[in-house]
């Protein structure tokens, strides 16, 4: 018997599986059946209703799934995970560190700052460049630039981490 | 006779092409880059011939190279599809040149069209609406305060070269005119090498109405009425339909024939579209003719019976139009979406990746054009979309539920699309009653972001995936749980042993 804390639109979800055809959440305990139908594709039979739906695991606890044209993305953790989850968050909110993030993917055309410059709030950080648009990447604050992982003319990933402001 | 069609293009456009030669017995040769060798198109043409690197310059783009192979492959014309070099009078020229047949207008009618402010010259004198402003371009700016009172502000300072939004500014008084001039000249001498500007009245919130023409090269002219195309994010189309909610006949009446005079005026042949802008008073200005195969040719398609791609095949051969006006009348109405490979959330950023699984939703009246399928490569070179969902139904109504149906049942993993985006813009109240404009998107979606448009009632979704998500990750855990048992560092087997 695990709980789960399932995050989803910004809502966080308790789900107890008691075992693979029996979970409990929100207050009650309901009859479940999942099938498999590819590495990307589930049904699911709450009660008498089946659900299909598309599912792709993404990097760490992170999952999209697909139902009826609509997507979400979610965060399953232990409940254990998520409460250590929560604590680490705390800590690195006091550290002040600032991880400037990829909004896409794409390939890198500048970096604006090197290492221990100092960087002013809205100053561009990172140019990309994805599907023929260059887009700006601006600093959310003031500080410093810690450490750099991307060399100029790389390409980059969704959510990589591109450098660190302090 | 045309035996063999080389495709100069990929993706949904380059599939659609290749079915029409298969309909008519045509040998389809396809091309790709590095990247699409496992595309769609790839597998479904007869013949598929190395292009070049992927880089659109060095394959896609590259005017010796398709030529080369045209010739090299034994092709008896070539079809451009859109975007790419389909508008390139330099591209078309060379086709001419090299003696292959053009599936598309001659050079000279792309010309004509080419230049903001020769295009509108012609207009202006085949009788076809302007947006009111200047003909010639403007070269100081005392000239250019003059102009702008005489029309009344706001107006727009547009590039005479120009194309994409470049070199284009918004002046809202006098005040503002100096500046803006000299920031689009500047604009406009960057991006197109030439500082030519011109001055036309800005129209606040029009909606954007295209017409089908279709014309052989023996004179007859036709059209298959209009598209409206307003739903729109940074200047892109992503909804079609057909007919438009908001062109009544006597409005119809005066696209059709602008449209119709518009082509006549350049010696148009082949399947071309003339875009006009709609004002809230019912006003027609002609904005620019696209002179080439639309991405929403379908949804004219379905209203209107006529396969245009096949007909854009047969004019090039030299035969006659294969209907005549009269027998052509719209029946029903037909919707399309766009699905691209994008992350509306983050201000609609293209999502690069591979497609894991594809299932194609079906029902009456569904038509699904598209470029991808399990193991095609979504990349940063090309544009991104992926497919196009069109719905046909006897009314908007039914079209619209149809088109609903339909998204829910498609499913792409491995890039994030817009489809979810879809259920919004098909529920709100301005794009139901057809009061939205070309600000639609910008106006009210965008002040939604992120997350605050997805008020849908998904509680129930949202519950089954929680479930689901929890159970995945036990079977994970179950898993890995399993594994430590076989390892002879575990402290626990050693003790069971002993």
């Amino acid at each position: 018997m695990n709980e789960y804390v399932v995050t989803i639109n910004e809502k966080k979800k308790n789900v107890l599986v008691i075992n693979e055809n029996t979970v409990k959440t929100n207050g009650s305990e309901i009859e479940v059946e999942l099938s498999k139908v590819n590495n990307y594709l589930y049904l699911l039979k709450i009660d008498n209703k089946t659900y299909e739906i598309t599912s792709q695991k993404l990097a760490g606890e992170k999952y999209r799934f697909g139902i009826d044209g609509h997507s979400f993305e979610t965060a399953v953790r232990t409940k254990l995970k998520e409460n250590a989850n929560e604590v680490i968050k705390n800590k690195t909110a006091e550290h002040h560190v600032t991880k400037i993030i990829s909004p896409m993917p794409g390939l890198v055309l500048k970096i604006f700052k090197n290492v221990g410059e100092t960087i002013k709030e809205n100053e561009p950080i990172v140019l990309l460049e994805a599907m023929k648009m260059e887009n700006e990447i601006r600093s959310p604050k003031n500080g410093i630039v810690g450490e750099i992982f991307l060399k100029r003319g790389s390409s980059v990933e969704k959510d990589a981490v591109i450098l660190t402001i302090e | 006779m045309i035996k063999r069609i080389l495709i100069a293009n990929r993706g949904e456009i380059a599939v659609r092409i290749i079915k029409a030669c298969r309909e008519m017995g045509i040998a389809s040769i396809a091309v790709y880059s590095d990247d699409d060798k496992q595309s769609l198109h790839v597998r479904h043409a007869d013949e598929a011939y190395y292009l070049g690197p992927s880089p659109a310059s060095e394959s896609y783009l590259s005017i010796p190279k398709i030529i080369d192979l045209a010739l090299k492959t034994n092709a008896d014309a070539i079809h451009p599809g859109y975007g790419f070099l389909s508008e390139k009078a330099e591209f078309i020229k060379a086709v001419e040149d090299s003696g292959i047949i053009f599936i598309g207008p001659s050079s000279e009618s792309v010309e004509k069209m080419g230049g903001k402010t020769s295009a509108r010259k012609l207009m202006n004198k085949h009788n076809v609406p302007i947006v009111p402003g200047t003909i010639e371009s403007v070269s100081t700016v005392p000239e250019a305060v003059k102009i702008a009172e005489e029309i009344g502000y706001p107006v727009m300072i547009k590039a005479a070269a120009g194309g994409g939004g470049k070199g284009m500014r918004k002046v809202n008084a006098s005040s503002e005119l100096e500046s803006a001039f000299h920031l689009a000249s500047n604009e406009a001498l960057k991006s197109f090498g030439n500082q030519e500007i011109y001055i036309e009245k800005f129209i606040e919130d029009p909606k954007h109405i295209e017409v089908q023409i279709i014309a052989d090269k023996h004179g007859n002219y036709a059209h298959l009425f209009e598209r409206e195309c307003s739903v729109q994010r940074r200047h892109q189309k992503v909804v079609e339909e057909a007919p438009s909610v908001s062109v009544d006949h006597e409005i119809r009446e005066k696209l059709t024939t602008s449209a119709l005079n518009a082509a006549k005026a350049c010696g148009y042949y082949n399947a071309g579209t003339v875009e006009f802008l709609l004002d809230k008073k019912k006003n027609v200005y002609f904005l620019e003719m696209n002179t080439r195969l639309q991405v929403e040719h379908p949804v004219t398609e379905l209203i209107t019976g006529i396969d245009i791609v096949k007909e854009q095949i047969r004019i090039a051969a030299g035969e006659k139009l294969s209907f005549r006006q009269e027998d052509i009348r719209i029946n029903g109405h037909a919707i399309e979406c766009r699905i691209y490979a994008e992350d509306v959330e983050n201000n609609f950023s293209p999502s690069i990746g591979q497609i894991l699984h594809h299932r194609l939703p079906s029902g009456p009246g569904i038509r699904i054009d598209r470029g991808i399928d399990v193991l095609s490569k979504v990349s940063v070179y090309y544009d991104p979309m992926l497919s196009k969902v069109i719905a046909y139904g006897k009314n908007r109504d039914e079209s619209i539920q149809r088109m609903k149906l339909a998204l829910g049942a498609y499913q792409i993993v491995g890039v994030i699309t817009n489809i979810h985006a879809f259920r919004w813009v098909l529920s709100r109240e301005s794009f139901l009653n057809g009061s939205f404009d070309i600000n639609f998107i910008e106006k009210e979606f965008m002040p939604l972001l992120p997350g605050k448009w997805k008020e849908y009632d998904a509680a129930e979704y949202e519950n089954a995936v929680s479930i689901l998500a929890a159970l995945l990750k036990n079977k994970e855990s179950e898993f890995k749980s399993e594994t430590p048992c076989f390892s002879k560092s575990n402290k626990w087997i050693e003790k069971r042993y002993e």
